[in-house]
């Protein structure tokens, strides 16, 4: 058994629509600075760097990181996987610390998408240009398109979407870090207009720029100080194009495939048998609700043929577990950082750090991140307790 | 400093490219212009006849076999209706949906056009209830994807 790891500082930016007082290295530095002041660490503790930034159309600066995030006289590595960068990066720092390379790492994230003056031409431009990109796919018509595919197995309506949405964004409202964070009613999604049916405006992700950073450590570092252990954690890949995981063996593009085998892995490391009972609170990458309600199953919450009673009951505040305390990614996507987000606020939930949103006596937390059309999934159980 | 005084400076990217579309795409795109045929590659591991076609199945990571030709009708798997302009990408209304075409183990995207979506709820219904679509091909086929679309049967 390799010694524990886990997560002793965590930073963050707040999430808005433009961060124009900082550029991308102070915006970076900002969520970096927290993240060493909260672990107690000065930048010579830090053994190595792990970037994450995802397109970098984005920002309209080809390899943003390397002006923003890399350090002078440290190993550096880049990682994307798209809306999955921030989890698949933590996943990497954990790896090099576990194969003796570094005691501490830092982990950071940054969306700098405030720059763009358009989001979804430049989503549009990473669909394959010879079979798909023609028609119009991009991140929201991704999700729409797997929306109806729900609706079709399992008799989700629209009001479901709305209802899951109207509960993140209203959690939102107590977190601090989404700046404009506006409770909405299920009424005021359904009344919002229609993006890519049956997708509405009010259920989409808004734009939202930040940096996030956590630091990473082992050993007397990590059992000095109040850390959020890593119990498990799993990640895994998937088919690109999701006309290809339509008629599959092991499952189709709505089964979230990669998702199932990250928390299997994860929950083996971890010793989850019964995911509801031990785990107290789950933080989703799902910047639409049809992404959160595939989740479920995929984690073992419920029974794929039991996917709508369990939303039902998430809806009616009936699940026995904490979902997105912070909003969820559904109330702010910096799509670099998202999936680091989460684990940052999972991370501020075991360590009793949470604040208005804190989760009362949250002892195991789990994390997801999801990338490309849920191409790429991770999962990330942290808990109080050293592992 | 005042918001006022931030500076913001302008910029854009606007690059050409020419997309390497490979021998087998090539000649799916060669079959829909010249023969207004739609063929597939089967993976010899998992059998699935892959449509559009694959010079290999990333699942299993081996190279696909033969060359086989599919029916040109076909059920809807998932579909969207698009309502907002979006900077850049086509005008709205556009239905876009994959089909499964009857022989095929993978579904294909394109168009499904001559629906009424000026009710886009109505429309929405619609396509979950009316699944089955058949192929229409351009009149002016340029070797693309866009030289075909669905139509509901």
């Amino acid at each position: 058994m390799s010694d524990p790891v886990g997560i002793i500082g965590v930073g963050q930016t707040p999430y808005r629509k433009r961060n124009s007082d900082k550029s991308a290295g102070e915006l970076a530095r900002t969520a970096i600075l927290e993240a060493l002041s909260d672990a107690g660490l000065e930048p010579d503790a830090i053994g190595a760097v792990i970037g994450g930034v995802a397109p970098d159309a984005l920002s309209g600066i080809g390899d943003i990181d390397k002006a923003a995030i890399a350090m002078p006289g440290k190993p550096y590595i880049h990682v994307n996987t798209g809306g999955a960068t921030g989890s698949s990066a933590l996943l990497a720092a954990k790896t090099w610390i576990d194969a003796g390379r570094a005691d501490v790492v830092l982990v950071v994230a940054l969306e700098r998408m405030g720059q763009a003056a358009t989001a979804q031409s430049i989503f549009n431009t990473i669909f394959d240009p010879i079979y798909e990109k023609d028609f119009v796919l991009t991140t929201i018509t991704m999700a729409a398109l797997r929306a109806t595919m729900l609706m079709n197995r399992d008799g989700f309506t629209g009001e479901h979407w709305a209802g899951i949405a109207s509960r993140n964004f209203t959690q939102a409202t107590r977190n601090p870090l989404v700046i404009g964070a506006k409770a909405r009613s299920v009424a005021d999604v359904l009344a919002s207009p229609v993006l890519a049916w049956p997708i509405h405006l009010y259920e989409a992700c808004p734009i939202s720029e930040g940096a996030c950073a956590v630091v990473v450590a082992r050993g007397d570092i990590a059992r000095s100080r109040n850390t959020a252990w890593i119990h498990g954690t799993g990640g895994f890949s998937d088919t690109y194009s999701m006309g290809d995981r339509m008629h599959r063996a092991e499952g189709s593009l709505i089964e979230m495939v990669p998702l199932r085998r990250a928390a299997q892995v994860a929950y083996r490391q971890a010793g989850v048998t019964d995911p509801l009972s031990q785990l107290d609170l789950l933080e989703l990458q799902a910047p639409f609700a049809i992404i959160e309600a595939m989740a479920y199953p995929a984690l073992g919450l419920c029974d794929i043929d039991a996917n709508r009673s369990f939303v039902d009951k998430v809806i009616a505040a009936d699940a026995p577990i904490a979902i997105n305390p912070s909003g969820g990614a559904q109330a702010a996507n910096p799509v670099s950082a998202t999936a680091l987000v989460r684990i940052a606020e999972a991370a501020l939930q075991v360590r009793g750090n949470a604040g208005d949103r804190q989760v009362s006596d949250a002892r195991l937390a789990l994390a997801t991140g999801q990338g490309g059309a849920t191409q790429f999934s991770t999962v990330c159980i942290l808990g109080s307790d050293v592992p | 400093m005042n918001p006022d005084d931030l500076l913001i400076l302008p910029g854009n990217w606007n690059f050409d490219y020419q997309y390497f579309a490979g021998e087998t795409a090539s000649r799916f795109f060669a079959e829909l212009r010249d023969h207004q045929q739609i063929l597939g590659r089967r993976c010899p591991s998992c059998e699935r006849l892959l449509i559009p076609a694959r010079s290999y199945c990333d699942a299993c990571y081996v190279e696909t076999g033969e060359w086989e030709q599919v029916g040109l009708s076909g059920t809807i798997e998932a579909f969207a209706i698009i309502q907002t302009q979006f900077p850049g990408l086509p005008e709205p209304p556009l239905a876009i949906g994959f089909v499964t075409l009857d022989g095929a183990d993978s579904a294909i995207l394109n168009f499904i056009r001559g629906i009424d979506l000026s009710d886009v709820d109505a429309a929405g219904e619609r396509l979950f209830n009316e699944k089955r679509v058949s192929v229409e091909f351009s009149d002016n086929p340029q070797g693309r994807i866009t030289d075909f679309h669905f139509v509901l049967d």
